[in-house]
């Protein structure tokens, strides 16, 4: 299976080789997809067909796990008797807004550090990373107290702020790695024609576009999947998704239909954006540190 | 140079427009020079750094000044707090549960880099380059778009003794018995891991295809020529060309581990009896349910510090070969 062109005898060691990995592959593409195929069944389920489980031992009768009537009540459920639209527009704009905040000031400093060289560089860019390597915990502490002095807790505005911690220092090193690759002779040529600095940095924009909007959807992503800030800054007024299906789990009544239901909403729109992004995701998910 | 001009402008006609610009600018001699006041260039540039920094140092720099506040003074529930001096740091020392989630934290992320690395880096090698290379990895990915929070909710139900179906899984397999993976002191913290495999594998399987695009084909092909097998050939070139990318991979990881713990939050919360109160599940347990603001800052310092230090060897390990873009036609 390796990606030779050379050609390769067929002995049965190989051949069984090979059928181990075929079989590798598929258990791992199960194994890959049940959880998700679950949680999406069992949103359309009724509490009673989601409990349904065959007899310990008996995998005769797996087929059990397709017996069901379909109903969407867990998602009428879910936006009008729960208020999961309020959960999903706190969701969309505390995201849009950190992305937006993050990739925008990102996008300028990183244009800056990739054209300029001075001292203490380096540690300003140390600083900027490890800002966003941080345990969310850790960095959770302060940031509840100070917000608390603020009125912040409880606020979008709180929860963009907070989750600008850590997408300002991905936007800013991730994209000056994006700006190190698009050569000084394009801005130099813009600027002999006549166009001051800042017209010169507005030319090679949209060389860098890609990029850009594939990390502002990342920034999305990172965000939109975020559940501590959420559950302590968010905590309250500004309920976002994760946060509120978590809420879903009560000591004794567990929704598990609506959790489910949840599920799928929370996690559709993410994977969409993910297969949007397919290409700069490996960039993105190593902050760079790895290019296709 | 005149015919020159013109030779130009007959071969190219797009530069026609460029070059009569140039012309009239020349005759005008209105030339803007192209290195500009190297002081008004730096302030250029600080101008564009400056917003970025003052935010970050804002909700970055600002916090950490209050966290080492904090961690000095007995800080509660409401707003008042007492100066205490060392002692937050001094209890940790005789703290069990501290030192316990250091040991679980170590132990954790030890056990998903283990089987992440063998699981993520096996599909790598037996799926690069073949037809199927591109969908697999595309539904691969699927679980890393997940929230964690979703993913661990998710699990919770899969691993439930009643009607979770991995639970009717392994008990039918006989691997486990009556008791839910997760609620038993033995096997909760594989329960965790489980699910840090399910959700991460496919991100080393990706590093690591990145790196065998750029293992160079002729040194494969010349070891084939030596006489190597397909084995040989994987550890003696491939390895090592696509270890520099794992090393990033395992440094990620680890210190996502150190960043997230939502799926350990959902699943069990630390139990049962501690066996998975990793630090920062700790941390959170003392800032944000006892609402101990100065003891949980004084962890978060050493969490913090810790961090700084793997970010150190991270940042040297970044700026390694990985990052370096080959352009050789492959």
């Amino acid at each position: 299976m390796a990606s030779l062109d050379v050609v390769t005898y067929r002995t049965p060691l190989s051949r069984i080789w090979d059928a181990f990995v075929v079989i590798f592959l598929a258990l791992y593409l199960i194994w890959t997809l049940l959880p998700i195929f679950i949680m999406f069944m069992s949103s359309f389920k009724d509490l009673l067909a989601a409990f349904q489980l065959p007899p310990v031992g008996d995998f005769t009768k797996i087929g059990i796990f397709f017996d069901f009537v379909p109903t969407t009540k867990h998602y009428y459920n879910l936006f009008f008797n729960i208020g999961f639209s309020t959960y999903f527009f706190n969701s969309v704009s505390a995201a849009l807004g950190s992305a937006l905040v993050s990739v925008v000031l990102g996008s300028m400093a990183a244009y800056a550090l990739s054209r300029v060289e001075f001292k203490g560089k380096a540690d300003l860019f140390f600083w900027i990373i490890s800002t966003r390597m941080a345990p969310v915990v850790a960095v959770l502490v302060p940031l509840y107290a100070i917000f608390r002095s603020f009125d912040l807790v409880g606020t979008r505005t709180g929860l963009i702020l907070a989750y600008t911690t850590f997408n300002l220092p991905f936007a800013i090193w991730i994209l000056k790695g994006f700006f190190d690759n698009v050569p000084y002779a394009i801005e130099e040529a813009s600027m002999v024609d006549g166009s001051t600095r800042f017209q010169a940095f507005r030319t090679i924009l949209p060389l860098v576009a890609p990029g850009i909007g594939a990390f502002l959807v990342l920034c999305v992503l990172f965000a939109w999947n975020d559940f501590l800030f959420a559950n302590i800054i968010g905590s309250g007024g500004a309920k976002t998704l994760p946060v509120a299906t978590r809420e879903l789990v009560q000591p004794q009544n567990i929704q598990w239909g609506s959790i489910m239901a949840a599920g799928v909403v929370t996690t559709l729109p993410m994977m969409f954006l993910g297969l949007l992004i397919r290409k700069y995701l490996v960039t993105g998910l190593t902050m760079g540190a790895v290019r296709e | 140079m005149v015919t020159a001009v013109t030779e130009v402008k007959a071969k190219s006609p797009t530069l026609v427009s460029k070059l009569d610009d140039v012309d009239l600018k020349a005759r005008t001699l209105d030339f803007t020079p192209s290195v500009m006041n190297s002081v008004q260039k730096k302030y250029f540039y600080l101008w564009l750094i400056l917003p970025a920094v003052v935010v970050l140092a804002a909700i970055s720099l600002y916090p950490f000044f209050w966290l080492i506040w904090m961690s000095l003074n007995d800080v509660g529930i409401n707003t008042s707090s007492a100066f205490v001096g060392l002692k937050n740091f001094t209890r940790l020392l005789g703290d069990d549960k501290f030192w316990n989630g250091w040991q679980i934290l170590l132990t954790y992320s030890a056990l998903c880099l283990v089987f992440e690395i063998i699981i993520g880096v096996f599909i790598a090698v037996v799926i690069n380059g073949t037809r199927f290379e591109n969908i697999l990895v595309t539904i691969f990915l699927m679980p890393m778009m997940m929230a964690p929070a979703i993913a661990g909710l998710i699990w919770y139900f899969l691993f439930n003794s009643t009607f979770g179906w991995y639970h009717w899984f392994l008990h039918s397999i006989g691997i486990l018995g009556d008791t839910s993976i997760i609620g038993s002191t033995d096997t909760a913290l594989f329960g965790l891991v489980i699910v840090d495999i399910w959700q991460w594998t496919p991100l080393i399987t990706l590093i690591t295809l990145a790196g065998m695009k750029r293992v160079p084909r002729d040194q494969l092909e010349a070891n084939m020529v030596d006489g190597a097998n397909a084995f040989s050939n994987f550890i003696q070139i491939t390895l090592p060309n696509i270890y520099p990318f794992l090393l990033i991979g395992i440094m990620l990881r680890f210190m996502d581990n150190f960043r997230f713990i939502d799926v350990i939050l959902a699943l069990t919360g630390g139990g049962p009896a501690d066996s998975t109160n990793i630090l920062p599940v700790y941390l959170f347990e003392v800032s944000f349910r006892y609402f101990k603001l100065g003891r949980g800052a004084a962890i978060a310092l050493t969490l913090l510090v810790v961090t700084i230090i793997l970010g150190k060897i991270l940042v040297r390990v970044f700026e390694g070969p990985a990052s370096k873009r080959i352009d050789v036609g492959n």
